[in-house]
């Protein structure tokens, strides 16, 4: 076990390159993780806001608004005095003014006349109040007209607006239709993986094909089938132990709510198919580059060049057409595919799980042909020295 | 030990080996001399079955040697002519993975290891990383990873070159003491003092064929050369050079800024027959060097060209 002895003395010499990509790696994720999710996903708060009414009409009508709106905002009656009105809205003491005119019921009912109102310009607040007004005219003029007295009228819109209606969020990830937190750790693992995976693999195997150490290793008593398992047992130990280490993190991070996700076997098979792709990566670059310095560069085009033409980065919605075409011919972009059909869907249908094992293959293949170009590529090299 | 007959490697149109012939003999330190490009590599590359070669054998420990030729690689060492060592691993590391190769047991591998880096001089350096030593001690950590598994056979390829005088001499030195352990050694060089200095055997190759091979003194004595005289400081005209080349034994002359070398066959008192024909002329002259013949007249004169052209 020499060969994988020497694979991991070599590893351990890279030690610090792979913590600082996994701190790299943890501080994006999490801080996307909190800027992009958010934070209160599923609930709902009402606004209360402070309103003013000027009443100069002193109806049951006039009366029954302030009682409607008094359900949900404070309600000040104000003077009218354009002044202290002027002054209680640029202090934003009051956010919103109704002028209620004499002669109410006529006017608003029978006339149609609009109501006085004065509110903060442009602000979302003031339609939404907007909207409850013209609602509750609406609910007393549908009342009246089907032969409810006006009191009757403002006691039962009264009621029914101070009960509570229950909502029920059509929900398709269990996340208020947000993807988890921990898939946005699975979203980044590629270009982390890839880097790692390149970066150290491709140093090690730059080491071993230095054309006098593999001379070297060739004269000596260890069979290549020997060697070729030892370099296939140094690249699965490594691959395996770095694939853990990532999906270790959203265990940490995330704990009860990744691990009871009802798609964790398919997550980590997911992550288990990219670790694959990279490795092969990685096997492939370690093939054409025979210089140390240049392998940072094609480590770092490599990583950041898939990750952001695959979506990793910024969602492929907000790409242009060329780019998406062109990701379905690189391998990231099926494992992208995989963890957007895994975060947006609680239960996936039959079609889409066809999609998922679909995906899995195609980075299964992707993986297998860059390693059968590299084979190919050494095995053209072995003979044109020989 | 080691049998190489009628071997045949060509590059395209390029013969690197013409139909070599070789016998190399148990505790032999065998030399393969001859000048860059002469395939002196090519054949030590097929010698270890790295390169496929077109024709002829080879064997080695009476078994023919092919790539999966286990049990014969076991017993061979290998020093590469360029340092080959892994740049991530301390020298003791680097010794002990190459040690690795041939020895399981980590015991037996530790006693080797250490016996590797005393016999390099490595003891105050096992902790470095190669690119912090120096050229010679590169060179002898080159040496150390293989020569560490103690093989019955080993081959240095130039293991010497752009070393300087002083570990050049501990690394020739070594190489001696790892004979004298019992070691065949098969040294390649273009450095003819170094072969003259450790060889007990030569083979001078040039052009991918064996011009010739023998101990060095069977080397000089196929030749004409017995003795080479050198006077310096001194000036002739063309009558004087002309009588100098009528003198008894002498066969060859050259004389180039006031220097006169005069080259004769074997024979007793030719130094004195010379001086005492300059000093009849009256001609003075400065120092006098009497030489005998060397490997670099050896390869002059059945190539006709210099070693080191």
């Amino acid at each position: 076990m020499t060969v994988f002895k020497g694979f991991l003395t070599i590893t351990k010499r890279n030690m610090n390159i792979v913590i600082l990509y996994l701190v790299i790696f943890l501080t994006i994720a999490l801080m996307v993780d909190k800027m992009l999710a958010p934070s209160q996903a599923g609930t709902f708060e009402q606004e209360t806001l402070t309103i003013g009414v000027i009443d100069k009409d002193g109806g049951s009508l006039a009366k029954g608004l302030s009682e409607y709106l008094d359900t949900w905002h404070n309600i000040q009656n104000l003077p009218d005095d354009p002044g202290i009105i002027q002054d209680r809205l640029f202090y934003r003491d009051v956010y919103y003014i109704i002028r209620i005119p004499e002669n109410f019921e006529q006017k608003c009912l029978k006339e149609n006349t609009k109501l006085e109102i004065t509110k903060v310009p442009d602000s979302n607040s003031g339609i939404y109040v907007d909207q409850q007004i013209n609602t509750f005219f609406n609910s007393i003029r549908t009342l009246t007209a089907g032969g409810f007295s006006l009191d009757e009228a403002i006691e039962k819109t009264n009621k029914y607006t101070a009960s509570d209606t229950k909502v029920s969020l059509a929900d398709k990830n269990s996340n208020g239709g947000n993807m988890p937190g921990h898939a946005f750790m699975f979203q980044y693992m590629p270009y982390i993986l890839i880097s790692i995976l390149c970066y150290t693999l491709s140093t090690i195997m730059i080491a071993f094909n230095q054309t006098d150490v593999r001379k070297r290793m060739l004269c000596s008593s260890v069979t290549s089938r020997s060697m070729n398992l030892q370099f296939v047992l140094g690249y699965a130990v490594i691959g395996t132990v770095i694939w853990l280490i990532c999906t270790l993190m959203p265990i940490g991070v995330y704990g009860k709510e990744f691990l009871q996700d009802p798609h964790l076997p398919y997550y980590l098979l997911n992550s288990l198919a990219i670790t694959l792709v990279s490795l092969a990566i990685a096997f492939f670059i370690g093939t054409f580059v025979h210089r140390e310095e240049l392998v940072s560069a094609v480590v770092n085009v490599v990583s950041l060049g898939l990750s952001f033409t695959c979506g990793v980065f910024v969602s492929l919605d907000v790409m242009g057409k060329g780019i998406k075409t062109a990701a379905h011919f690189l391998p990231v972009f099926w494992y992208e595919e995989n963890n957007n059909l895994l975060g947006y869907n609680a239960f996936l249908t039959s079609s889409q799980f066809a999609d998922l094992m679909r995906n899995y293959g195609i980075q299964l293949l992707f993986a297998a042909a860059l390693i059968c170009t590299a084979f190919a590529f050494r095995y053209h090299q072995t003979r044109s020295d020989a | 030990m080691i049998q190489i007959q009628n071997l045949v490697k060509r590059y395209g149109d390029l013969v690197a080996l013409d139909h070599l012939n070789l016998t190399i003999k148990e505790g032999e330190v065998f030399g393969l001399l001859g000048p860059n490009g002469s395939g002196k590599t090519t054949a030590i590359n097929c010698l270890l079955s790295l390169l496929r070669y077109d024709k002829g054998s080879i064997t080695i420990f009476g078994k023919e040697m092919h790539p999966d030729s286990y049990d014969i690689k076991k017993q061979i060492g290998v020093v590469m002519q360029n340092v080959a060592v892994f740049e991530q691993m301390n020298v003791q590391e680097n010794i002990d993975y190459f040690c690795g190769l041939y020895v399981k047991d980590k015991e037996k591998r530790k006693e080797l290891v250490e016996e590797a880096i005393r016999f390099a001089g490595l003891e105050d350096f096992r902790k470095m990383r190669p690119k912090k030593l120096s050229g010679g001690l590169l060179r002898r950590l080159n040496i150390a990873c293989g020569i560490v598994h103690k093989p019955r056979l080993i081959i240095m390829d130039e293991p010497t070159v752009a070393v300087d005088p002083q570990s050049r001499n501990k690394i020739l030195e070594g190489i001696l003491e790892l004979n004298r352990q019992g070691s065949t050694i098969i040294y390649t060089s273009h450095y003819m003092e170094e072969v003259e200095q450790i060889c007990s055997r030569i083979a001078i190759i040039d052009h991918g064929r064996v011009l010739a091979t023998g101990t060095k003194e069977e080397l000089k004595r196929m030749i004409k050369t017995g003795e080479t005289i050198t006077i310096e400081a001194i000036v002739l005209d063309d009558t004087t050079l002309s009588e100098i080349r009528q003198l008894p034994h002498v066969f060859d002359i050259s004389y180039e800024e006031q220097t006169l070398k005069v080259r004769l066959s074997s024979a007793k008192h030719n130094l004195i027959r010379v001086l005492h024909y300059l000093q009849e002329q009256d001609i003075s002259f400065g120092r006098v060097f009497s030489e005998l013949p060397t490997l670099n007249d050896v390869f002059l004169e059945i190539t006709g060209k210099e070693l080191r052209d």
